[in-house]
């Protein structure tokens, strides 16, 4: 028998996690598993990939990049799995890149984080990760030209002081500059913010600013926390979150015991970099809701410490699930003796390929990210819908 | 008595010369110290700048800012050093890590600086604030602020440690000192007690003790038994 790749055994192809199953972003790490998870087992049910199941050797980092190196290092040294997947958040991942060159000779590529920076798509790194999702720049830029489109050309950032804050900045920068404006007010918070704490303090220096619309670059609980302050502080412009923010966590935030919660979401607008999964009609949808209810997928229970509700659908386990359903793609086409050597050609194989929601998938030496398009949604009867008409949601009255 | 007084005077000596050593050497520590710290403080600040300057310069010419911010993330861990900034050639801010936002104070100033510069920021404390041009300046400049609150708790400590052993080796020189002349000094009593025995022809118990002791004492006591002895036969 032809010898395989470490993280591949007759019966199983180990692939290695680390994402944040802990603190105040767990919530983005379980949705992203719970997504993957549910295709995963219905592929394993189905008898694997050539007889082997998919396995999920998964670590938490709690979204800090210290952690998420040990757990590389662990996975990659320790683990011996066959390839790195479903990674969340840039501040964890610039720090992963380095390690994935300094093993270069060993082939471990990083599959499909769940970030849109830059670092992991360009050089000098961009050849040891393969993206799915649209990136921030993108995200960022559609959310620009839509407001400057509508005519709220002042335009303020709020972001977490760290490489995924300054990723999102500077897309929004670069947007700007392009219609020849500049962002007009910035204020920062710390990774790791609590709902409960208060953004009063960056509330006051963007609302000093006078903007016309507010970009968070953020996670969920911080996002929620300022948006429900610009709200108290009476900011009433338009709020704008990237899709890494966990919009239902976000949502839920905003309105489980609110007194206010119309008010506190109603200016908000989310960029997501998948479609809606209410939008039924769409096939990979109808699939991953079908699988989410049957599988009811759980996160990994000896790394859960903290409560913490599962969603039925949600955006970011639509990720997870789309991403697992293109890895399983590209798994299928290596050879019946998986290796590591194989994984470079079997994703340049990847050509308009159909994952279902209706943009083809493509990849090349020159196209390491998958998707491109941006979806836009809004709150109506507290839940997240396309955003059809920015002029009417959003123009200046 | 006389005697007593005169150790006395001997043991105020000896705990005033050493009060005057410690105090002098403690001075010249804290100068010593407060100098050489601060000095490295202010250089290793400056390193720090020079080396985040050096590495900016590929990832602004060819990556993202988030690799920069990356960057400069990881130097912020490094205790003292409480923020650090970087601005364009143009003097645009590209990556900080300031929070809430970007100091006014830091906004008005001239972000080309490089020189050590003592910052007061609002509400986040005293600092010193040292630049590094990026590539001579034309692609930019490095700031490290380093909390001089925690500089100058650092440098205390050091102090303290050093004042603390020269308070212990005063002590503890002060009681040997004083053991030592109390070596001296209570034979000498003895001796005196003994003279005035002598002086008033009585006898005393410890008389055989003191005039078989085979040093100075033991030499003085038999002379003074001698002379006495001399003068009573005399008497006789």
């Amino acid at each position: 028998m032809t010898q395989t790749s470490s993280g591949v055994t007759d019966t199983e192809i180990i692939l290695g996690v680390s994402a944040a199953f802990s603190g105040p972003s767990r919530g983005l790490g379980i949705e992203l598993y719970r997504g993957a998870s549910a295709y995963f087992t219905h592929i394993n049910q189905q008898g694997g990939i050539a007889g082997r199941k998919v396995v999920l050797k998964t670590y938490d980092d709690g979204y800090q990049p210290d952690p998420s190196v040990k757990n590389t290092l662990k996975l990659m040294l320790e683990d011996e799995v066959f390839l790195l997947f479903g990674y969340v958040g840039t501040p964890t991942v610039t720090r992963v890149l380095p390690m994935l060159k300094k093993f270069q000779d060993r082939n471990i590529f990083l599959f499909f984080p769940f970030t849109g920076a830059q670092p992991q798509r360009e050089p000098p790194y961009g050849d040891f990760a393969f993206n799915l999702r649209a990136s921030y720049r993108q995200e960022t830029a559609g959310l620009v030209d839509n407001f400057v489109r509508i005519n709220r050309k002042r335009i303020a950032v709020f972001y977490q002081a760290d490489a995924y804050g300054r990723s999102g900045w500077a897309g929004v920068r670069s947007a700007l500059k392009r219609h020849g404006e500049q962002i007009v007010g910035e204020a920062t918070y710390r990774r790791g913010e609590k709902f409960t704490g208060s953004m009063r303090k960056q509330v006051e220096i963007l609302k000093a600013s006078d903007p016309e619309a507010v970009i968070c670059i953020g996670a969920y609980a911080a996002c929620a926390a300022f948006a429900r302050d610009a709200v108290n502080l009476g900011l009433r412009v338009p709020i704008a979150n990237l899709s890494f923010v966990g919009s239902e966590n976000l949502l839920k935030l905003l309105t489980e015991g609110q007194d206010n919660s119309e008010s506190y979401t109603q200016l908000l607008v989310n960029s997501q970099v998948v479609p809606s999964y209410e939008e039924t009609s769409t096939p990979a949808v109808q699939e991953y809701r079908e699988m989410m209810q049957q599988y009811a997928p759980q996160p990994p229970e000896e790394l859960v410490t903290e409560d913490y509700t599962p969603f039925a659908q949600s955006f970011v386990s639509l990720e997870g699930f789309l991403n697992a359903k293109l890895m399983v793609e590209i798994l299928r086409r290596l050879s019946d003796a998986p290796q590591r050597s194989q994984l470079e050609d079997a994703v340049f194989s990847i050509r308009d390929f159909d994952l279902g929601i209706g943009e083809q998938v493509s990849f090349g030496p020159d196209r390491r990210q998958g998707l491109q398009r941006v979806y836009y949604t809004v709150v109506e009867n507290d839940r997240f819908v396309t955003l059809d008409n920015w002029e009417d949601r959003f123009g200046k009255k | 008595m006389k005697i007593k007084k005169l150790f006395q005077k001997t043991r105020f000596g000896i705990f005033a010369l050493f009060g005057m050593i410690s105090l002098s050497t403690s001075a010249l520590c804290i100068y010593t110290v407060d100098t050489h710290l601060s000095e490295e403080y202010e250089n290793n600040s400056k390193n720090i700048a020079k080396t985040i300057a050096d590495s900016s310069v590929d990832i602004l010419l060819n990556r993202d800012l988030a690799a920069l911010q990356s960057l400069i993330d990881q130097f912020v861990e490094i205790q003292s050093i409480k923020y650090i900034y970087i601005t364009d050639e143009s003097g645009e801010f590209l990556a900080h890590t300031f929070v809430p936002g970007i100091p006014e104070v830091i906004r008005a100033d001239d972000p080309f600086k490089t020189e050590a510069i003592e910052r007061n920021l609002p509400g986040m404390g005293d600092f010193v604030e040292v630049g590094s041009p990026i590539l001579a300046g034309i692609a930019g400049t490095v700031h490290v602020g380093m909390d001089t609150g925690l500089i100058a708790l650092k440098i205390q400590r050091a102090i303290g440690r050093q004042v603390y052993l020269i308070c212990i080796i005063l002590v503890v020189g002060f009681f040997a000192a004083i053991w030592l002349v109390n070596l001296a000094a209570n034979p000498l009593g003895d001796l005196l007690a003994y003279a005035v025995e002598r002086a008033r022809g009585e006898d005393g118990a410890s008389d055989d003790k003191l005039l078989s002791r085979d040093d100075e004492v033991g030499h003085l006591a038999n002379l003074f038994f001698y002379v006495s002895e001399g003068k009573e036969a005399k008497s006789e």
